[in-house]
């Protein structure tokens, strides 16, 4: 056991330094705890910053039976720009468990009260503590409990925190005693953008008030609200919403060819956000250069003109039919027949 | 519809397409109702899927005993220990508008069964339907787009998946019940009738008698009012169209015992009182404009504006309160997940779980559209030109059923009418666009001679709405006054069409482009027919209970559910009680005919959490839930050696999720392994010890001694174990179903096993598995 030595080599390096910085402060429990509760209501969502120091003070330190829990959120600044890691949001839902946690249980009387913390460790900052952990890939967050060392701690599954907050929470809940409660999101607009919406809106509904009482706004406009009607049209059936309730991506990396992407998803059940606009957009080309022609191109008095354009509408539609219907049979493996009399065959 | 010829020869003309479109709609008459036969042809006349066996035991049961007791039927047969009130909780016009046909045949002798009969509406009803949406079709734009539109949706997909022949569900009867309720809206509004606007608010009657999706209507139909109001048609028609409805329709709708008080309590009515307000506003701003001189009236709009806002305001300010008392803001789950789509699937586990609710992707479109999906846009833009009252709600309906169909994919039904009449109005459009190209363009044809003999519907149409073209600018010509004045109005009129004829003529397309034109949208319209005609035969006649498969060796017939049911009502007592998910519920309490714990009238989340909390536990727990209700069999669907997907095993995630929502001890993660839903090796040990997996596998592995599970494509996890609280007592053919009994209690033994310890330890080594878990050591 190599480990021992330096295990507690460290540690007399660190009691010693944090004897000469604290002034001799006692390691008693409590006082970790109220040292966690002052670094915590310095911070601005709950989220405590920690580094090298600070986690062996608070962690490999502290004897084991801790009487806290503690969340890490291992970030890495250099890392931010790859958006596939999604290191921004899930620190940002990781602020909001926090937040919701402190909220829920502001009252010192409730089971929960201090007794869960919520940290993030920087990559540059703490590398000994990324090692400690053994954390060689982004996005990691871990649970420590009071009783288990740094290598025994739990991981969160990719699964835990695909939900966000919610799931981050309830891997929390499912494997320790503290109850994190109800998550509260920020709401999207803050009290000061509210009350300035507002007071545009007071402002502004004398104006269109007016406006529609003499009768020329915009909704009196017909091709506004043909544009809309078409636009909302070409959005239902490009199945957007069920990109948006889904939560789906616009294309996927290949799997066996990373500089590939995968933009038409097999199987009925799924669609990538892309492959909707897509057909959703050949679902609506076909009815407006029909209406095209039968309604604007008939005025039009040059026969070669109007000849030209409807091959070429014909053209296109013909394309956009025959590639739904191609797509259509790729996707859901339906084999649409005729049936014939049996007799013909 | 008067072209400019000598009047004689016009009435003969009408005449001929009157009586042509009279045949013509009975051949989609035809159409629509064979076209879901296929069901009865490849299987049998036999009611489908889960909710039509309910809605068949209601009507048994309304033909035997009479409305008076169909209206107080307690059911004690179904959510055990608590019941459910039948009369008040149904929506009655399916079963009395089946029940009625029953009646009516029998007194004339014709001794048809219930079944055939419940069996048979929904197929009748689409015909009808279909004439309703000729009659929509013609009011917006004429009888050529009427006639197009009703045999489009005498045959769209969409609508034939809940109507083909033994599909006896609510939406048979009220797509129908939409549709006209739709065309007597617009037929008021069109003619300012008090007698077509006291039948329109009898159809929506109906409408609430037979559907809840009837909310749409109540919504739909305000919010058209409140666009022509914003855009400055408000006219006295639309107020007789609309103040009737609301009226006399929330009176009626508030008689049928489900509806009830909701009809002026949930905010689903809001909209449409809201609207009731502003328009009686509206029309007292207009009544004073027209009494008073315009300075008078400058003054008063300055008065009554400012007395009129603090009202209005009040009013609304009382609504809002009324609404935001409630923590659901007074909307029902259903209707809060269409506004806000994300919703169910965060708070509603018991909607989100249920496949209909899904949100379509594309290709759900094109199946249950078909390629009236690419003619919509141009029926949409047909609609704005010109743009009157009738076309404006068209654009509405489309546009709001396109987005809900968007959210649900159940909604698709709604959006398939729309689809269909939209289509209909394009399609016809251009056909008289290029059969007009082609006629006055063919060599030979003179150009002059307008009484060519040949398309005589399409013709009348066709002058009409060039007619409207032509006289764009007036748009007069579909906004009717009233009655009276249409005919006054007629000679003026019949003096302009002279010139768009004249005028007509040089708005044709090249010939030979024109000619292929016509041959795509034909291929296109083929295309449809052979996509539909598919679909019917192929894809939604399945009923569901009874399955085919098609193999190399011929084909397969599982008819397990009626094995299981049968073994049911002949080997158990009348009083027993099943349990099983609550897919199975209407099924067994109407064909085993014996009581159950939860069915698919989900009304009471906390009964179908205990159940899901049960499938979910180990043994003995389940053993004490099931105990607990009296339950003596349990019911496991099991596709595992046929490859039956939609069985317990799949939807026993939504147990745990259910179950977990209200016993918190079930813990969905419990349940995973990294995430995944796995059965092999991999399992949790709560997914392999708990009750559904139990149930499912046991003895699996005799079959084929591996224990490969065809429906997951894997081996088990845990192949060899013995029940320790349930045995099995009936496994049908193919295994689909399986029925296990609950042994009887052991407390007794307590005393035994005390007395002759010997023998009891004798008896718990057999049960080696279980020892640990045995109460009494």
């Amino acid at each position: 056991m190599t480990q021992v030595p330096t295990l507690s080599r460290l540690f007399i390096f660190i009691t010693l330094i944090c004897a000469a910085t604290l002034s001799g402060l006692a390691k008693s429990d409590s006082d970790r705890v109220s040292e966690l509760l002052a670094l915590r209501s310095r911070s601005q969502s709950g989220v405590i910053h920690l580094d090298d120091r600070s986690v062996s003070h608070f962690l490999t330190s502290a004897k084991t039976p801790r009487p806290y829990w503690i969340v890490i959120f291992f970030d890495a600044a250099q890392l931010h720009d790859k958006q596939e890691l999604h290191l921004k949001d899930l620190r940002e839902e990781f602020a909001v468990v926090a937040s919701s946690f402190l909220t829920n249980n502001q009252d010192p009387s409730s089971s929960s009260h201090a007794k869960l913390f919520f940290c993030d460790i920087e990559f540059k900052e703490s590398q000994n503590s990324f090692s400690q952990f053994g954390v060689n890939a982004l996005p990691h967050i871990r649970l420590i409990g009071p009783h288990q060392s740094i290598k025994e701690s739990d991981q969160m599954d990719q699964g835990d925190f695909s939900r966000l907050a919610e799931s981050m929470a309830e891997f929390i809940e499912s494997r320790s005693t503290v109850v994190v409660g109800p998550i509260h999101r920020p709401p999207i607009l803050s009290k000061k953008q509210l009350t300035f919406v507002i007071i545009a809106l007071l402002i502004w509904m004398p104006f269109i008030g007016k406006k529609i009482i003499s009768g020329k706004t915009l909704v009196h406009d017909p091709k506004i609200w043909l544009t809309g009607a078409v636009f909302v049209y070409f959005f239902s059936v490009s199945g957007a919403m069920h990109n948006i309730i889904r939560k789906m991506p616009m294309f996927l990396a290949d799997r066996n060819d990373p500089n590939k992407l995968i933009f038409f998803y097999q199987g009925s059940g799924m669609q990538l956000g892309a492959e909707g606009f897509a057909i959703g957009f050949l679902y609506t080309i076909v009815g407006l250069l029909l209406a095209f022609v039968t309604r604007v191109l008939v005025m039009v008095r040059n026969r070669n003109v109007q000849r030209a354009f409807m091959i070429f509408a014909l053209f296109v539609s013909f394309w956009a039919v025959r590639e739904v219907v191609y797509l259509d049979n790729w996707k859901t493996g339906y084999g649409v027949h005729a049936f014939w009399p049996s007799s013909w065959h | 519809m008067a072209a400019s010829e000598t009047s004689s020869e016009t009435t003969l003309r009408h005449a001929f397409g009157n009586v042509l479109s009279f045949f013509i709609l009975l051949l989609i008459g035809v159409l629509a109702f064979s076209i879901r036969l296929f069901s009865v042809i490849k299987y049998e006349s036999v009611i489908h899927e889960f909710d039509p066996y309910f809605n068949y035991r209601v009507t048994q049961f309304l033909t035997k005993n009479g409305i008076y007791d169909f209206w107080n039927w307690f059911d004690d047969r179904t959510w055990y220990p608590l019941g459910r009130v039948i009369g008040g909780t149904v929506y009655p016009g399916l079963t009395l508008t089946a029940g009625t046909i029953w009646w009516i045949l029998n007194s004339l002798n014709i001794p048809l069964s219930v079944e055939t009969v419940c069996v048979f509406t929904a197929p009748v009803f689409s015909a009808l339907a279909s004439w309703a949406t000729y009659l929509l079709t013609k009011e917006v734009k004429g009888a050529g787009a009427g006639l197009t539109a009703a045999v489009l949706l005498a045959m769209v997909p969409s609508y034939i998946s809940r109507s083909v022949a033994g599909s006896y569900d609510n939406e048979a009867v009220a797509i129908f019940a939409l549709i006209f309720t739709f065309y007597l809206y617009i037929k008021t509004l069109n003619t300012g009738s008090l007698f077509y606007a006291t039948l329109n608010a009898i159809a929506y009657f109906y409408m609430v008698c037979s559907w809840g999706g009837y909310t749409f209507i109540i919504n739909l139909i305000p919010m058209h009012v409140l666009l022509c109001i914003v855009t400055g048609r408000y006219s006295s028609r639309l107020y007789i169209a609309y103040a009737p409805l609301v009226v006399l329709g929330t009176l009626l709708a508030s008689l049928v015992p489900v509806v009830g008080f909701n009809a002026v309590m949930t905010s689903e009515h809001f909209a449409s009182f809201l609207v009731f307000i502003i328009i009686h506003v509206v029309a007292l701003v207009y009544y004073i404009k027209g009494v008073l001189s315009p300075r008078m009236f400058k003054v008063a709009v300055t008065l009554v504006l400012s007395v009129g806002l603090v009202v209005c305001f009040a009013a609304i300010a009382v609504l809002v309160a009324l609404v935001a008392s409630s923590p659901t803001k007074g909307w029902s789950g259903r209707s809060l997940s269409l506004l806000d789509p994300t919703y169910a699937s965060k708070y509603i586990p018991i909607i989100a779980s249920v496949s209909e609710h899904q949100p379509p992707t594309w290709p759900s479109y094109f199946m249950d559209i078909n390629v009236l999906a690419f003619l919509v846009p141009a029926g949409i833009i047909a609609c704005f030109s010109p743009l009157s009252d009738a076309s404006s709600f068209v654009i509405l309906y489309i546009v709001t059923s396109v987005y809900f169909s968007g959210v649900m994919v159940r909604l698709m039904l709604v959006l398939a009418p729309a689809a269909c009449i939209l289509s209909g109005i394009a399609l016809s459009e251009a056909f008289e666009v290029f059969t007009r190209s082609i006629k006055f363009q063919l060599p030979g044809a003179s150009i002059n001679s307008q009484v060519s003999a040949g398309d005589n519907i399409s013709d009348s149409t066709m002058a009409h709405n060039d007619m409207a073209k032509t006289d764009k600018s007036e748009d007069t010509l579909k906004e009717r006054p009233s009655r009276k004045n249409r005919r006054k109005e007629k000679e003026p009129v019949e003096q302009p069409s002279i010139r768009s004829r004249i005028e007509k003529r040089l708005l044709v397309l090249p010939l030979e482009a024109s000619i292929l034109a016509i041959l795509l949208l034909v291929f296109l319209g083929a295309f449809y027919v052979v996509h539909c005609v598919w679909a019917a035969a192929e894809a939604y006649s399945a009923p569901s209970i009874v399955l085919t498969s098609q193999s190399h060796d011929g084909l397969h017939v599982f008819d397990d559910f009626r094995e299981a049911y049968a073994w049911l009502s002949h080997n158990t007592e009348v009083d027993d009680k099943v349990a099983s998910w609550w897919d199975y519920g209407y099924q067994t309490t109407a064909m085993a005919n014996r009581t159950v714990i939860v069915d698919n009238n989900t009304w009471n989340n906390t009964h179908i959490a205990t159940v899901g909390t049960a499938m979910s536990s180990p043994e003995k727990a389940a053993w004490e839930i099931f105990n607990s209700l009296d339950v003596k069999y349990v019911l496991v669907v099991f596709g595992g050696l046929v490859g039956y997907p939609s069985d317990d095993i799949n939807k026993f995630l939504w147990m745990v999720r259910i179950g977990g929502g209200v016993f918190p001890h079930i813990k969905e993660p419990d349940y995973l392994r990294d995430g995944q839903y796995r059965i092999d090796s991999e399992a949790t040990p709560t997914m392999l010890n708990c009750l559904m997996y139990k149930l499912s596998y046991y003895r699996f592995v005799d079959t084929d001694g591996k224990a490969f599970d065809r429906v997951r494509r894997t081996e088990i996890g845990k192949k060899y174990f013995k029940l320790t609280h349930f045995e099995e007592v009936f496994t049908t053919h193919h295994w689909m179903v399986r029925i296990y009994k609950l042994k009887p209690q052991k407390n007794r033994i307590r005393g035994k096993i005390k007395k002759s310890k010997s023998k009891s330890s004798s008896t718990s080594t057999k049960r080696s598995g279980a020892r640990k878990k045995n109460p009494w050591h």
